[in-house]
């Protein structure tokens, strides 16, 4: 998806975009910051949004909650696949 | 959706302050992206987000409390959270630092966890779709093309005889490139046949409308016709009349059981422009002609 269109989305303004970028807060998955953002791009923008806005978090705070809840995901993936793939454990 | 002020369990006569706290402590517990095993915090998140949105705008409250707006004056749109992407693998903010100490083991479990991550890291490339417009002719005879890749570089890609409008060819391992032994997933192009002027595809038959002149239809006599594969001789029986419909076998698409279907040929007669005087003449004295009449039948 193209940059305005994610800003549209995400009810960014061009600034908080370039913080945001600049934090590593996102990271659009293309090389090119014009045409590579995506719908998990604009969902994690709306949680930081949240983070900031309603429930007033700062931003080390969201530094350390993003890094959490991206470990938290990474667990949960790998759950997941342990429970797909569960076949080894049958047998012992 | 309840009572506003049940939902943020304040009082009617709450601050501002005492609301936007309310509402913080309660975002905290039941945000969806702070809880992403708990389906139920969805729905709760939003019942206090909704809340929120009416009582901590202090216009809305006061309508509100005016009973001038319901609670659901404030209902938020369906939104996707981040969690309902972020336990999907393979994109930029995935992260193993939370287990990959567990993976260090000589257990069970830990062979497990380095089983999957070889997986994750042995996957195949995503399989790459596209659109490759070809010229009906081809698709009836079969063709080589290249495709240009909009990402850059080209795929030679062999047509089959007989194929139809929005088929899929798949071409193994010209997708996008794997993880490390994954290997790469196949290219899906699908065929778009641009429309021929001269023919229309009916299953396996062909049809095609040929003009022929008054002589040929009265007289009879050899054209040349037209099919998928080059020009034929075709006769053209003595008295055609337009809309006469002529079989050459076999000139058809190719079928899947074998053999070709046909192509069927439909006559119309095409008279001299500018008109001839001599042909009016003719018409003019020509009692037989007068006397017939092609509706009588209907």
């Amino acid at each position: 998806m193209k940059r305005e269109e994610f800003l549209t989305r995400s009810g960014l303004e061009v600034r908080t975009l370039e913080i945001w970028l600049e934090q590593r807060w996102l990271l659009p998955a293309a090389e090119d910051v014009e045409t590579g953002f995506s719908e998990i791009d604009v969902a994690r923008a709306h949680f930081i949004r949240d983070l900031q806005g309603g429930l007033g978090v700062n931003d080390p705070g969201i530094d350390v909650i993003l890094h959490l809840v991206d470990q938290l995901h990474g667990l949960r993936r790998a759950f997941a696949e342990l429970k797909q793939g569960q076949g080894p454990l049958d047998g012992e | 959706m309840a009572n506003p002020y049940d939902v943020l369990g304040v009082a009617k006569s709450a601050s501002d302050g005492e609301i936007r706290s309310a509402y913080r402590k309660l975002a905290k517990t039941f945000h969806p992206d702070l809880n992403p095993g708990d389906k139920g915090a969805e729905d709760r998140f939003k019942d206090v987000a909704s809340a929120y949105d009416l009582l901590g705008d202090a216009d809305k409250r006061k309508r509100f409390d005016a009973g001038e707006i319901d609670e659901t004056g404030a209902e938020r749109p369906q939104q996707r959270y981040y969690r309902d992407y972020a336990s999907e693998a393979g994109h930029a903010y995935a992260s193993d630092s939370g287990f990959a100490d567990y993976m260090d083991g000589d257990d069970a479990f830990a062979e497990l966890l380095r089983r999957s991550q070889q997986a994750r890291a042995n996957r195949r490339g995503p399989d790459i779709r596209y659109t490759l417009p070809i010229p009906f002719v081809d698709s009836i005879t079969g063709a080589s093309t290249r495709l240009t890749l909009p990402e850059g570089g080209t795929l030679d890609v062999t047509i089959p005889p007989g194929l139809v409008d929005g088929q899929v060819l798949r071409l193994r391992g010209k997708g996008a490139p794997g993880t490390g032994t994954g290997g790469p997933g196949d290219a899906l192009i699908e065929v778009e046949v641009r429309p021929d002027p001269r023919f229309e595809r009916d299953g396996d038959d062909i049809s095609i409308e040929l003009p022929i002149s008054l002589t040929e239809a009265v007289l009879g006599g050899k054209v040349r016709v037209p099919t998928p594969t080059g020009e034929v001789t075709m006769t053209v029986p003595k008295g055609a009349s337009t809309g006469t419909r002529l079989r050459l076998k076999g000139k058809g698409a190719p079928r899947r059981e074998g053999g070709h279907g046909d192509e069927y040929v439909t006559l119309k007669v095409v008279l001299p422009h500018p008109p001839d005087p001599a042909l009016e003449a003719f018409v003019e004295g020509w009692e037989a002609g007068k006397s017939f009449n092609p509706r009588e039948d209907r």
